[in-house]
């Protein structure tokens, strides 16, 4: 046999070129030696096949299967946990607050804390604690652990006296009509420590919009305060 | 496809090759479960379009001999290996060889671990020298040295021989 017992080897395995298998088989059909050797080769390779087919035969366990049945269960689960994410988002909380107020006004229960919003002529204005925060809480001089805490007052553009408010629930801007503070902006609150920085920027980006002038200063806030938020 | 449904698609076959490894039914499915639960933990170091089931396989492989190299320093061996052992001791070789002839498990369990990975991939599962070397991470020279020891000893005890 002029052909090394790894030749035969990777004959049967397939792993020769064309050329030395083309060799190997013609020089197999007038040696008997060669020739057998392919055999016995092939014949354990055969056995050996035919031995675990069957196991790729067999329906595979519910245990195995079922780690990747749930895996899609949880990955649709987190899809769907997304898209609750994405319909909870800051800029529907206004709406969402709107609407739990006027459950709130339109049943009337009083046994309820004071809520914080109310609805007057179509629109949100403040009430209960924001209203008395809006009142005469003053940004230069507020208690660390304030409900609502103030941030700027300001002018907007149709000359109204307007002040944005932070609280756990609620924030937002409200400007002064008449005796009643009518929001003019209002988001989830900072109630979620990670959730201040977005409302802070959002709400500092909307007193900007409606700014006219400069914000109040301390003497001014309380000047204007000691007016009773009117002219 | 998703990389989920690949993954079911590859598990008959990788359930025949934890068998070749394992030997007994349960290990071997206790090992695929092991496989699969480290390649979800473990996905995005799966590059997409390259095969998963080399990946697989070799996750397979390595938790087979991660769990081998463990049982050996626990100082656990199966009781097939001491039997070998024993008859290889007495010089019966030929009496194990009658014994066996047949026996595809008993002879797959007689191989030494590494010649037996060699055996599964290539033999068994078709893989190319080439991808079995990549699979086991060692150079195609070893997976062929491997594999002609294994198959002679496989012959041996089989009754295989010409």
């Amino acid at each position: 046999m002029s052909f090394d017992p790894a030749t035969v080897a990777a004959f049967v395995d397939g792993e020769l070129d064309d050329l030395t298998a083309r060799r190997i088989a013609r020089e197999a059909e007038s040696d008997p030696a060669l020739a057998a050797e392919i055999a016995r080769h092939r014949a354990l390779k055969a056995r050996l096949t035919a031995h675990f087919a069957p196991v790729a035969e067999e329906a595979v366990p519910e245990r195995l299967r079922a780690l990747l049945v749930d895996a899609r269960v949880d990955t649709s689960l987190a899809d769907r946990r997304e898209a609750k994410r994405a319909r909870f988002a800051p800029v529907h909380w206004g709406a969402i607050a709107a609407s739990l107020v006027l459950g709130l006004t339109i049943g009337l229960k009083p046994w309820l804390p004071a809520a914080d919003v109310t609805s007057a002529n179509g629109t949100l204005v403040a009430a209960g604690p924001l209203a008395r925060a809006l009142d005469t809480q003053l940004a230069s001089n507020q208690p660390a652990d304030a409900a609502v805490r103030i941030g700027l007052s300001f002018r907007d553009k149709q000359g109204r006296t307007c002040r944005s408010f932070e609280g756990a629930v609620l924030s937002g801007i409200g400007c002064r009509e008449g005796e009643r503070w009518t929001l003019e902006r209002a988001l989830r609150g900072e109630g979620r420590r990670d959730y201040r920085q977005a409302s802070s920027g959002a709400l500092a980006a909307d007193v900007a919009a409606m700014l006219a002038g400069d914000p109040f200063d301390a003497a001014a806030e309380r000047a204007a305060r000691d007016r009773g938020w009117s002219d | 496809m998703r990389f989920e449904e690949e993954l079911v698609e590859l598990l008959p076959r990788l359930r025949r090759f934890a068998r070749g490894l394992a030997q007994s039914a349960s290990d071997a499915d206790d090992l695929c479960q092991a496989a699969i639960e480290r390649a979800l933990k473990s996905r995005e170091q799966w590059q997409d379009g390259t095969r998963l089931d080399s990946w697989m396989y070799r996750i397979t492989r390595n938790l087979w001999i991660d769990e081998r190299r463990a049982a050996g320093r626990r100082g656990v061996h199966s009781p097939i290996d001491e039997a070998a052992t024993q008859v290889v001791g007495d010089g019966a070789a030929e009496v194990e060889a009658g014994a066996l002839r047949g026996d595809v498990d008993g002879a797959m369990a007689r191989l030494p671990d590494e010649q037996r990975e060699v055996v599964m991939l290539v033999l068994v599962e078709g893989y190319a020298y080439r991808e079995a070397a990549e699979i086991l991470e060692v150079p195609i020279g070893t997976v062929t040295s491997r594999l002609a020891r294994g198959r002679e000893t496989l012959m041996h005890l089989l009754g295989e021989a010409a």
